[in-house]
């Protein structure tokens, strides 16, 4: 097809304005930035989080107790989720976007276990990488370490009693755990910030924002999460088996 | 493209306030600047490096912890955009003329927030309604996306005291090498089982890193990343491999502490601070002193 100059120049520009605008840049943009929470906000979302962070820790000690070795493979474990949460992955647009490995951690190593290494995950991305904050660590927590996980699992659990095919089952509940866990964040902004229109109007808002960058980004989640636990299966299984007290590794 | 989201936000934000051409210039400067800061290839863990050869890091780790710690607290719950401005440069005083941080380093590192704070900014900004109101009214489908003065007030408050608040945190981050963190976190009781694999965490990452570095380059020079559907499955089973290897290595690693009497406890030598007992006790009571003034202060 042959274009004149000036509709060559349209469709170029058409192109980088719909780059620029469907595809914003995407740099951490789940977590929610040091500072940009109101101190009361910070508070009530450390509050929630510690029921879950306390009961991770129980559960973690006791199973050590019996197990020192664990102590190793979960710190491997934890590096492992901060290394696929921080490196880039393919992404269509061209943009930079990360994993959360929400889904893939609560598959593995079970929502307890999660939460704390997701805490600890959270606190090293804050401070090496400048992603999140300490202030706002508390709502980040709740969001990546304990909602979505939880709901990924839930997810995966019930997919597992229905009988769903287990590769499906694995993508379904790691690009939903994934898509909930914008969702949480979306509501913490929203509450944080509700405008005039009101906290369900904010929540809207928030949302759009994000969601042309998130909901490619939660298929790729997925689909990486079920490359990810096949590979496991065939590259790791006597580590995983060892730490599947709790963590659901084979059918 | 983040260059064009800030100038879009500094365009809305200083809109009507400042005469256009100045306004035209900051908005170019400011894209310009943060085009320039993303084109240099940044290392990952740049942040840890720094922190290591910062001239602040024999600073005691307590004192800079709670520091940073009450200074965010008062940035998150000002009313005014003065204490973030004031941090903001407070804390690129303390980082860039004391620390000894190249500025060029320090501004790269902040264009990596600034662009998300443009970002939801612009969210905070825009309104949906149905008749056009406030000082920016651009239609949308029949209704108008509006920016009004109350929110335009709103996302400047929120902006600087994100901005101070991002300062406080480099200024902890790049200043204090990460085990020394982990120290004062063990000296605040957390608990063992967070502290120990705190510790370790730390240290696989870097093996982690390393592993990966050596897989990826051996999947690229085997065509692994040729296109996408080629690339998402590289990565899927170069992730998977990581953690298999990985666990291998902390395996090895395992053995290696049992036969050397661990004991399930993990304890690390930590640097000590320069700075003698009563050099110390005098600079934390300066530093909270300091902090009580700047909170009533900046009210």
């Amino acid at each position: 097809m042959n274009h004149v100059k000036s509709e060559r120049i349209a469709l170029t520009l058409a192109c980088v304005l719909a780059f620029v605008f469907a595809f914003p840049y995407n740099v951490s943009a789940m977590h929610i930035m040091e500072g940009y929470l109101p101190l009361a906000q910070c508070v009530i979302w450390d509050a929630a989080a510690l029921p879950f962070l306390a009961v991770g820790v129980v559960r973690v000690r006791h199973v050590l107790q019996s197990q020192r070795r664990l102590l190793i493979l979960l710190a491997m474990s934890g590096a492992f989720i901060f290394v696929i949460s921080s490196l880039k992955i393919p992404s269509v647009t061209g943009s930079c976007s990360h994993m959360t490995g929400t889904g893939l951690a609560a598959i593995l190593f079970g929502p307890a276990i999660t939460c704390v290494l997701g805490l600890i995950v959270l606190i090293f991305q804050a401070i090496l990488l400048a992603h999140g904050g300490l202030t706002t660590l508390g709502a980040n927590t709740f969001s990546m370490a304990i909602a979505g996980p939880l709901f990924a699992w839930f997810l995966y659990k019930l997919g597992k009693s229905l009988k769903i095919n287990r590769k499906v089952n694995v993508f379904i509940a790691a690009a939903i755990g994934d898509l909930l866990t914008y969702c949480v964040t979306s509501l913490q902004l929203a509450t944080a910030f509700p405008g005039e229109s009101g906290v369900t109007a904010s929540i809207a808002k928030f949302l759009g924002v994000f969601a042309p960058t998130q909901i490619p980004l939660a298929i790729v989640e997925g689909l990486l999460t079920v490359l990810i636990i096949m590979g496991m299966e065939s590259f790791a299984e006597p580590e995983l088996r060892e730490l599947r007290w709790e963590g659901e590794i084979k059918a | 493209m983040s260059g064009i989201l800030i100038a879009l936000f500094i365009g809305i934000m200083l809109y009507g306030r400042v005469p256009w051409l100045l306004l035209a210039a900051l908005c170019l400067g400011a894209a310009v600047l943060i085009t320039l800061g993303r084109h240099r290839n940044t290392r990952f863990l740049t942040i840890d490096v720094l922190a290591q050869v910062s001239r602040l890091n024999r600073v005691s780790a307590d004192l800079k912890f709670w520091t940073a710690i009450a200074l965010t607290a008062v940035c998150a719950s000002a009313r005014s955009p003065a204490t973030g401005v004031f941090l903001t440069v407070l804390m690129f005083l303390l980082i860039v003329c004391v620390g000894g941080l190249n500025p060029r380093d320090y501004l790269r590192l902040l264009a990596l927030p600034a662009s998300f704070l443009a970002l939801s900014g612009l969210a905070m900004l825009f309104e949906i309604s149905a008749q056009g109101v406030g000082i920016i009214r651009v239609p949308f489908f029949g209704t108008w996306l509006c920016v009004t003065e109350e929110a335009r007030n709103r996302a400047v408050i929120v902006t600087t005291r994100a901005f101070g608040a991002i300062g406080c945190l480099y200024m902890l981050s790049l200043t204090t090498p990460t085990p020394d963190l982990i120290g004062v976190l063990r000296r605040t009781h957390c608990p063992d089982v967070l502290i120990d694999l705190m510790y370790l965490i730390y240290r696989d990452i870097f093996l982690m890193l390393s592993m990966y570095r050596a897989m990826r380059d051996a999947a690229k020079s085997r065509l692994g990343y040729v296109n996408y559907p080629t690339q998402v499955r590289t990565m899927g089973n170069l992730y998977a491999n990581l953690l298999a290897c990985g666990y291998q290595k902390a395996k090895r690693n395992f053995d290696a502490m049992e036969s050397r009497c661990f004991d399930a406890g993990v304890r690390f030598l930590e640097r000590g601070t320069t700075a003698k007992a009563p050099a110390r006790a005098a600079a934390h009571t300066a530093a909270a002193i300091g902090i009580v003034g700047l909170s009533v202060l900046l009210r």
